[in-house]
């Protein structure tokens, strides 16, 4: 499992998911560039894994996350623009 | 469709509340060159876009703008969230305060309502990529006038400075949107015609 304590492995997640973001956007007007297309994948694989990672332990960052079949855990504290929220 | 996803797109943890900053940043929310306007143009605009490469730039860009919106929010939210009346008083906040509270509401720093005319979506892929990149710029200008505001406020100065950032990528992709749609286009006129309209009725006479 995951070493990085909650707000280490949002940050993470934050990070791989703005790189995913900055290079999706030069894919859109360059589609075959190779260089760009790997360097997505290696950060899909990353983020991946991080999601799976911190849904498993903190709760759904997404409502289709889900899994509590008692409590709707979506709704749990803290939203991002909150004191000690999600970054 | 949309799929929220509970984090901010970079981090924003405001520890001291700074009401006077609060008002100007809050042009970024609902003013002339802000995010609202920002989201609301690129995606209107895919509609009438005829390049596929540039349909996704709109939308992928159009998106990270909602993500913008939501960390001004935040910034604005965070700045607000614990001043007291004797704060709001003296910043001038109170005359924001007597309409919202401490709600957020899309406004320019001047207090001008959030209004659709702040952003274009002409139906035309070369004009409307022109508009995109001034909006870049303009944006761009409104962030370095920000950040001369608050450059003794490092909790607010790092996530503006990376709204900035982005405004300089996204000219940079426009800029590449314009050159797609070019290409395809009369290299002897690139005004001619519009690629989205005018294949079903020219706005020429005997074209």
């Amino acid at each position: 499992m995951n070493k990085m304590n909650k707000k280490q492995l949002m940050r993470f997640i934050t990070e791989v998911s703005f790189a995913m973001d900055d290079i999706a956007l030069y894919l859109d007007l360059h589609p075959s560039c190779q260089k760009a297309l790997t360097s997505y994948d290696n950060y899909k694989s990353m983020r991946n894994q991080a999601v799976k990672d911190y849904v498993s332990i903190y709760g759904p960052i997404n409502k289709y996350q889900v899994n509590d079949t008692n409590y709707f855990s979506w709704i749990n504290d803290p939203w991002p623009w909150e004191r000690e929220g999600n970054c | 469709m949309w799929i929220y996803e509970k984090r901010l797109q970079f981090p924003v943890n405001i520890k001291e509340t700074n009401a006077k900053l609060a008002q100007d940043i809050i042009s970024q929310y609902g003013g002339p060159d802000g995010e609202l306007s920002a989201s609301m143009r690129y995606l209107s605009q895919r509609y009438s876009m005829t390049d596929s490469k540039v349909k996704a730039a709109l939308t992928d860009i159009g998106t990270e703008e909602l993500g913008h919106l939501e960390m001004i929010g935040t910034i604005v939210h965070q700045l607000t969230r614990d001043l007291s009346i004797e704060e709001i008083k003296a910043s001038g906040f109170d005359k924001y305060y007597v309409d919202h509270t401490i709600g957020i509401w899309p406004q320019a720093a001047g207090g001008i309502p959030f209004n659709a005319c702040e952003f274009q979506c002409k139906g035309d892929p070369i004009t409307d990529l022109f508009e995109d990149m001034a909006a870049e710029q303009k944006a761009r200008s409104t962030y370095d006038n920000i950040l001369r505001l608050c450059k003794d406020y490092p909790d607010v100065y790092e996530p503006i400075k990376f709204l900035r950032e982005r405004e300089i990528v996204h000219f940079q992709r426009f800029g590449e949107c314009l050159e797609a749609v070019k290409e395809t286009l009369d290299f002897k006129n690139f005004y001619a015609f519009n690629p989205s309209f005018d294949t079903k009725a020219p706005c020429l006479k005997n074209s």
